[in-house]
């Protein structure tokens, strides 16, 4: 078959929604219920303005979902790095079971976690605290994020870090000079994965956060898709999807290299 | 010594995923609603009792199954056929993979507001689609026979780009010499796939397939904001049906109990597709009748 | 004097005039109360002009401010509660439907009322609205707006509308025979809580009860809960409703109607008015009544919305007289004038000028006298649902109403036993 047409059609069918939508955001209401007429006063921003001035503004959602993407993405590094160059020392079988332990939970679908989650939200006090989710997204994508790392250490030849032993560096040190630089890669993979994961989650944020100020973005647009009085409110609400997809877009372009290769080298080794 | 570096990530893995299990098998053996003040009070086997009998789980057990079945056979197909795409080296790949990636990044609530859009009746373009085409307005999001369609084409949507970069790296690690042997042979491309392609993808395959259906069993984003479980809950899943019996009829209780169920659930019908995988393609050496280096 | 001195008396007399100025700002601040509402969008823009009326009246001491919650009642209701789980909700009182109460009572989220609203103020209430305001011997919620379940039926077709069920299917046959009416009665028969209602009614009417809760005995499948499924079932299966009637909700109802197709229809207060729009067909021919039973038994369905306050709230007497105002007559007339909101108290309903512009508000006060709400269980919802469900497959011919009012009964008991609401 033509490789052109091919290649039109993915594109068509992977982007085609996402441009209905900047298309939609972008025509006045009246408009929107003849979609293929052609009319005057067709295009407009005001459905922009609507979604930028609503009570909470619609950045503060973003930033929501920044200030929980960036420290989740931290604490599972802090945690995932150790635990990932450790697990090459430790006996092979105990290896292996931990290693298909950890490929069991990376399958699970962890949205029944929830009920579990909200019970340690609500004994412990963590509910409405962006930090707090941190927690249990750090938990989530550790899986992944030790096995990815576990095979970037595992690549590593063993000389550099018998060499490092010999000079006296202490792990801590080693790991800081020379263990971490060298899988820098990965760890970017690592890092990328886990924000857009972050940045996706819904189940988790859905019960943990209930203040509007404080919401992350997918419940910020399930709610928004809850709560309109309007019978064709979707000129807002593809305004709404368009806001809430440009930082993820702009993700996605920016970073495709690591993301494409943590996918990879996560498949490969999985 | 170096263990105790695995304690950090250990001791939260398992209060995360662990912890709950353990607590879901406990609790469905108690009450623990609102009546007993969410305090939880043992009431024996009445819980899975009342599952067993719980109609609304039994239709919401085989919706989900469909749902999944279905998506997930959906998109291993096209999957495939993507990474077949993707695999050949030609100008502008790098661009479209990543442009084809793009679905797979946005979240599930942010999309399904649009595809709510998209399938609407009477303004979106799906319906001037069937109108223009002679079928009619077909109501995609009102009719109960039609709407787990919508979700089906929606969840292939957005997962199907996860699947084909997974068989994509598969694809990669296949040597190209094996294919001119074939080539050599006489043959095309069907005996290339059949002898070749599938069985080396075999595990590739396999991962893309349990992760994907594991996740599809519990899939309850798109439902709550595509449809919310309507139209008539012809489209709810078990995820959100246990979901709402924590949060909406504050029986917790009784949801632990259908989450543990599902989870049984859904670990036999990952070994069940695990065992037909086996079947399904054979490996690389029973397909060539060659013993494997 | 000496300098120092001068300076400490002028520095003490700043120090002064700066504590006196805090406080007072402090004290104009503190009364400054703030107290916000949780409403369903529509409610919440029908109540837009009394909140500015309030504001102005009490400018300076409190401020009242409407949060405007989604149009879908569940979701706001699921709002409230993802905020309750967590601790803390970020409102003081809430707008709140009749079968959500017990839920939220045996939760502990709601203040009790009984110091705010004395037996005067009870009294004031018609005897219906009085009805699903209170759990567990408490007051939790003040009435907003009342409404019921009532037989509409063609004037211009009947001198005098049926009374009991058998009387109506004989009319209702009679009229069809004639080619008066294609059909005789449309009801909401779909899956969903509108079905609830309308069987609550008829098992009622037949002298039974759904589900009596002090004793949590259940009375599904006692011999008035057959008779009723199986009344209903009768109705589609010798035609005097259409089997249309089982996807029916209440716009299809009211279509139906309001075009002349049907001589009976069940639905709520608001269908009035639609009936006497212009392009009504059936306008200037309709009549009101309550819901045909065996002598002595007819019942409405009670549906209403009414004003409660979260415990825990550090507003709570503002809270108070927000929802006086929210309900006093005056508010209540502008309400029913506007947008149709049936009125809760006896001297709103029985205001001669009201009375003179809506004549039709006296049979709303008649049919209020005999509401009877759902069975107020904390479990409603679950219980709820099993019914629809089971009620489905018999008005579908799945089932017979024996059958599936025993599977009704049985689920429903499993339901209570497994919630811990009986051993």
């Amino acid at each position: 078959m033509n490789r052109r047409f091919l290649i039109a059609v993915l594109l068509l069918w992977s982007l085609g929604p996402l441009m209905w939508q900047i298309y939609t955001s972008l025509s006045s209401d009246q408009a929107l219920t003849q979609p293929f007429a052609l009319a005057d006063h067709r295009w407009t921003l005001v459905h922009y303005r609507n979604v930028l001035t609503s009570n909470p503004p619609f950045w503060r959602y973003l930033l929501n979902s920044l200030i929980v993407g960036i420290s989740s993405t931290f604490l599972c590094l802090l945690l995932a790095l150790p635990a990932a160059y450790a697990l090459n020392r430790i006996s092979t079988r105990l290896a292996i079971f931990s290693r298909l332990a950890l490929v069991g939970a990376a399958l699970f679908p962890y949205v029944l976690l929830f009920l579990g989650l909200l019970e340690l939200a609500r004994t412990f006090n963590l509910g409405n605290q962006l930090l707090a989710l941190s927690l249990p997204y750090a938990a989530l994508s550790q899986p992944l994020a030790i096995l990815l790392l576990n095979s970037a250490f595992h690549d590593l030849p063993p000389e550099l870090e018998d060499a490092a032993k010999l000079e006296g560096l202490s792990l801590f040190q080693r790991f800081r000079w020379i263990l971490i630089p060298l899988i820098s890669p990965a760890t970017a993979s690592t890092a990328i994965l886990v924000f857009l994961f972050s940045w996706n989650e819904y189940p988790i944020a859905l019960t943990w956060i209930s203040d509007s100020s404080k919401l992350t973005l997918p419940v910020a647009m399930a709610r928004i898709a809850g709560s309109s009085i309007y019978s064709v409110p979707y000129g807002a609400y593809a305004a709404a999807t368009v806001l809430g997809s440009i930082p993820l877009v702009l993700l996605v372009l920016i970073f495709q290299k690591p993301i494409v290769s943590g996918l990879t080298s996560g498949a490969v080794k999985g | 010594m170096i263990a105790l570096l695995l304690v950090p990530a250990l001791l939260l893995l398992v209060i995360v995923f662990v912890g709950p299990l353990f607590r879901y098998a406990w609790l469905s053996f108690h009450a623990d609603s609102v009546i007993t003040g969410l305090i939880a009070v043992p009431n024996g086997g009445a819980n899975w009792l009342r599952l067993v009998q719980d109609q609304r789980y039994w239709q919401d057990l085989f919706q989900t199954l469909r749902f999944a079945g279905v998506s997930v056979g959906l998109e291993l197909v096209l999957a495939l056929l993507i990474a077949l795409l993707l695999d050949q080296r030609w100008r502008g790949r790098d661009v479209v993979r990543t442009l084809a990636l793009i679905p797979w990044a946005l979240p599930t609530t942010v999309m399904a507001l649009g595809w709510r859009w998209i399938f609407n009746t009477p303004y979106g373009p799906i319906d001037h689609l069937t109108k223009s085409i002679g079928i009619g307005s077909l109501n995609i999001l009102g009719d109960p026979n039609l709407t787990w369609m919508a979700t089906v084409w929606a969840d292939v949507w957005k997962t199907t780009p996860f699947a084909a970069l997974i068989l994509l790296a598969g694809l990669q690690t296949i040597p190209g010499d094996l294919y001119e042997a074939v080539r050599l042979e006489g043959g095309n491309a069907m005996i290339c796939l059949q002898r070749i392609t599938l069985p080396l993808l075999r595990p590739y395959i396999l991962l893309a397939l349990l992760f994907r259906l594991a996740q599809a069993f519990g899939v309850f984003d798109l439902i709550q904001v595509l449809t919310g479980g309507g139209p008539a809950s012809s489209t709810e899943s078990i995820a959100l049906y246990a979901y709402w019996n924590a949060l909406r009829f504050l029986d917790f209780g009784y949801s632990a109990t259908i989450i543990m169920a599902s989870f049984i659930l859904i670990s036999f019908i990952c070994v069940l597709a695990w065992i037909a995988l086996q079947f399904i393609i054979p490996t690389h050496s029973k397909s060539q009748g060659v013993v494997e280096p | 004097m000496s300098r120092n001195a001068f300076l400490r008396r002028l520095l003490g007399s700043i120090f002064a005039v700066f504590i006196c100025s805090a406080l007072f700002g402090l004290a104009q601040a503190k009364t400054i109360e703030s107290v916000s509402i949780l409403m369903a969008a529509p409610f919440a823009d029908a109540t837009q002009d009394l909140v500015q009326q309030f504001n102005n009246e009490h400018h300076g001491e409190i401020k009242l401010n409407v949060i405007r919650g989604p149009l879908e009642t569940e979701a706001m209701s699921d709002l409230a509660i993802s905020s309750l789980l967590l601790g803390k909700a970020p409102f003081d009182a809430l707008l709140m439907d009749v079968t959500w109460l017990p839920k939220y009572a045996a939760a502990g989220w709601m203040e009790p009322l009984e110091n705010y609203f004395q037996q005067g103020d009870v009294e004031s209430l018609a005897k219906g609205a009085r009805e699903g305001n209170s759990y567990n011997g408490h007051l939790y919620r003040w009435p907003l707006t009342s409404d019921m379940g009532l037989l509409y039926y063609r004037t211009d077709l009947m001198d005098q509308p049926p009374e009991t069920p058998e009387e109506l299917v004989l009319v209702s046959q009679s009229l069809q025979q004639n080619q008066k009416v294609n059909w005789g009665y449309v009801w909401q028969g779909r899956q969903y809580e509108g079905l609830s209602c309308v069987y609550l009614e008829m098992i009622d009417g037949f002298g039974g009860d759904w589900l009596e809760t002090r004793s949590n005995q259940i009375g599904l499948n006692s011999t008035p809960g057959i008779e009723a499924a199986a009344w209903l079932q009768a109705l589609i299966d010798q035609g005097v409703s259409p089997k249309a009637v089982t996807n029916y909700a209440e716009p299809e109802a009211l279509q139906s109607f309001k075009v002349g197709d049907a001589a009976f229809m069940r639905n709520w207060p608001y269908a009035w008015a639609e009936l006497q729009k212009k392009d009504s067909a059936v306008k200037g021919n309709v009549g009101i009544t309550t819901m045909v039973a065996k002598p002595g038994h007819s019942t409405a369905t009670l549906g209403s919305w009414g004003l409660t306050v979260l415990r825990g709230s550090s507003h709570i007497d503002a809270s108070i007289e927000a929802i006086r105002f929210l309900t006093s007559d005056s508010a209540q007339k502008q309400l029913f004038q506007k947008y149709g909101y049936t009125p809760t108290k006896r001297s709103v309903i029985e205001d001669p000028e009201l009375l003179e512009e809506f004549p039709i508000l006296s049979e709303f006060g008649k049919a209020l006298e005999v509401v009877k709400p759902r069975p107020q269980t904390p479990l409603y919802a679950q219980v709820s649902d099993v019914l629809q469900r089971q009620l489905s497959s018999i008005l579908t011919g799945e089932k017979t109403a024996q059958i599936g009012m025993d599977v009704a009964a049985s689920n429903t008991d499993q339901i209570l036993i497994s919630a811990g609401d009986r051993q």
